[in-house]
């Protein structure tokens, strides 16, 4: 029962090691691949590269060619993907926070009759399998006579990620102390005002932690985004890349993969304290 | 104020609400319901629709081939209970959903356990197991694809078809594309359940660890008298979240892999019915068939995080 005492720090060392190794191992596969050049992916070290070549990259950026009105040339148009990208992501955002901030604020702290059970009504959703509701969503989407158009994935995406930040918010402004609030009252502030000046910039830290939680949502889809998007210069990244195969001869896509997903890791490695520091604010009792 | 409930609103207790109180209280509601509209729209508004035409088609014969599209009631749900191939399919679902959710918990409990106390080097460690899931998750899908089932000769395809190889020929054709769903659920998942549950441990003060330890001197039997019940609303939270977040991925997997059934699975099934087969009404049918077992599964998990939704006294 009792091991050894030098045992259990290098048992913990060894858990590290594996959790951190097995985290990093795949995107650390992916950016490898896409610095091969043809030769060495099909006959060198599947671990490791050699001659590191920056072709795929370069290519990513070669001007799109159009040809009267029609695509000429099977180049990706990166830059129109990344900026749709950027478009879609920053609008669903800005439209996830803020009718969370206000729905989470009515439930936590006005608590109309019922808040506990619109709480869960939105949690609920989780549970529709979205295999097959893109289908009629874009007949929905078609009515809207949004098809081919970003503001389908503005519009749709909030869906998806605005039950958990409500969820989250919510316990937090629920758990926050009433009287944070009553000497301003005694001031004569509104509510309003209140929530502006004193509520709000105390619940930053969980405000950030909704919004990574809603990136990381959003940027997990890619079936609305292939459904909805299917002209190729109005295309996210995550429909684009599904559409091209790799080949042989051309790593493109894989380089694309890897560059997308490098502009998220750089936010995400600054973002991870903050993203705890908010989740834990939201569950324990008055933050 | 403080110690205000949600009283309704026609609440005839003079002795809590002055009559000025009970106005403001009204107008506090209105106010609620109009910042929580927005909010509702997007989620119940957006979701309405879609639902209601998935029941609606789901109780008809509706299919491309024939147009004549006339009401069956319930005939495509009991078509599919008598079917043997379904029952497979919902065993496999049930499957993997059980699989994944297990094995998320064990590796998040192990990350959030591994990471709760400081030592050098820590904050990468941190920031690694975060990376799988902030990774995203459409394009994530994309290399795992590659990496698992090379879709073309590269120098890493060799190995990787010989294990392809070595599970299918032993336990059937497609083991090895559900190891591989499995696995890449699992590296997104658990990375998420583990930072999820290390907020958990943040939260909760350090000396009721401190006392059970003095308490409890077996490290196994600490874990599950101490640690899990203190984390046991967190814990449901995050399973109900893995099981969601399974069926996201497998829609990506689908979707990736060039709309290939690569494993016999309800929801994949429901798809394949639809846009290779045509036929709506079945496929509707096919995928809310689950719903029931689904709902019960989180009417649990309210239950059991029913803690963290209690008022602060």
């Amino acid at each position: 029962m009792t091991a050894p005492r030098w045992l259990h720090p290098c048992l913990r060392a060894c858990g590290l090691a594996l959790i951190a190794a097995g985290s990093v191992f795949p995107i650390y596969m992916i950016a490898i691949e896409s610095l091969k050049s043809v030769h060495e992916d099909v006959t060198g070290n599947p671990l490791i590269v050699l001659h590191p070549t920056l072709k795929w990259y370069l290519g990513l950026f070669d001007p799109v060619v159009w040809l009267r009105g029609e695509i000429a040339v099977q180049s990706v148009p990166f830059l129109v993907w990344l900026a749709n990208t950027a478009i879609v992501f920053a609008g669903a955002l800005a439209i996830t926070l803020v009718t969370s901030v206000m729905g989470a604020y009515a439930l936590g702290r006005l608590r109309p009759p019922g808040w506990r059970t619109w709480r869960r009504a939105l949690f609920a959703t989780y549970l529709i399998p979205q295999s097959l509701l893109f289908l009629p969503l874009y007949t929905l989407v078609f009515r809207l006579n949004l098809d081919d158009n970003l503001l389908a994935l503005i519009l749709i995406y909030p869906m998806l990620a605005v039950p958990f930040c409500v969820w989250l918010l919510s316990a937090y402004y629920q758990r926050l102390d009433p009287e944070v609030e009553e000497s301003a009252y005694i001031e004569g502030a509104s509510r309003t005002t209140a929530f502006l000046r004193i509520i709000l910039p105390m619940s930053w830290p969980t405000v950030v932690a909704a919004g990574v939680f809603a990136l990381g949502v959003i940027s997990s889809d890619s079936i609305f985004a292939a459904v909805f998007l299917p002209n190729q210069f109005h295309q996210t990244l995550a429909a684009g890349l599904g559409t091209m195969g790799p080949s042989m001869d051309n790593l493109s896509v894989v380089a694309a993969v890897n560059l997308a997903a490098g502009t998220v890791v750089p936010i995400a490695a600054l973002s991870a304290g903050a993203y705890v520091r908010g989740l834990t604010a939201a569950m324990v009792e008055g933050a | 104020m403080a110690q205000m409930v949600a009283a309704p609103s026609g609440a005839k207790n003079g002795q809590v609400f002055g009559r000025g109180e009970l106005a403001r209280r009204r107008h506090d509601v209105v106010v609620a319901y109009l910042l929580l509209a927005p909010a509702v729209l997007l989620v119940l508004g957006v979701l309405a629709y879609p639902l209601g035409w998935l029941v609606e088609i789901s109780l008809t014969n509706s299919s491309v081939l024939d147009t004549s599209t006339k009401l069956v009631w319930l005939g495509n749900y009991a078509g599919f209970l008598r079917d043997a191939e379904f029952w497979r399919a919902s065993a496999n679902t049930l499957g993997y959903l059980a699989i994944t959710a297990i094995l998320k918990m064990a590796v998040g409990v192990g990350i959030a356990l591994l990471l709760a106390r400081p030592f050098p080097g820590r904050p990468l460690v941190f920031v690694a197991t975060f990376l799988p899931w902030a990774y995203p998750g459409g394009l994530g899908a994309v290399g795992w694809y590659w990496f698992l089932i090379p879709p073309l000769h590269s120098s890493y395809s060799v190995f990787m078809g010989d294990l392809h190889l070595f599970f299918d020929s032993r336990l059937g054709e497609g083991t090895w594309g559900f190891i591989s769903l499995i696995a890449f659920n699992v590296w997104r998942g658990g990375s998420f359940v583990g930072i999820f549950l290390l907020a958990a441990l943040n939260g909760i003060p350090e000396d009721l660890f401190d006392y059970a330890t003095t308490e409890v001197k077996n490290a196994w039997r600490k874990f599950w008298m101490v640690t899990v019940p203190l984390l046991r609303p967190f814990l449901a939270l995050a399973t109900f979240l893995s099981l969601t977040g399974a069926a996201v991925d497998l829609g990506n997997v689908y979707y990736i892999s060039g709309f290939r059934n690569v494993y016999p699975i309800v929801w994949t099934q429901a798809f394949h019915l639809a846009l290779f087969g045509g036929q709506w009404g079945r496929a509707a049918a096919l995928s809310l068939i689950l719903m029931p077992v689904l709902t019960l599964i989180l009417f649990i998990c309210y239950r059991v995080f029913e803690p963290l939704e209690e008022d602060v006294a």
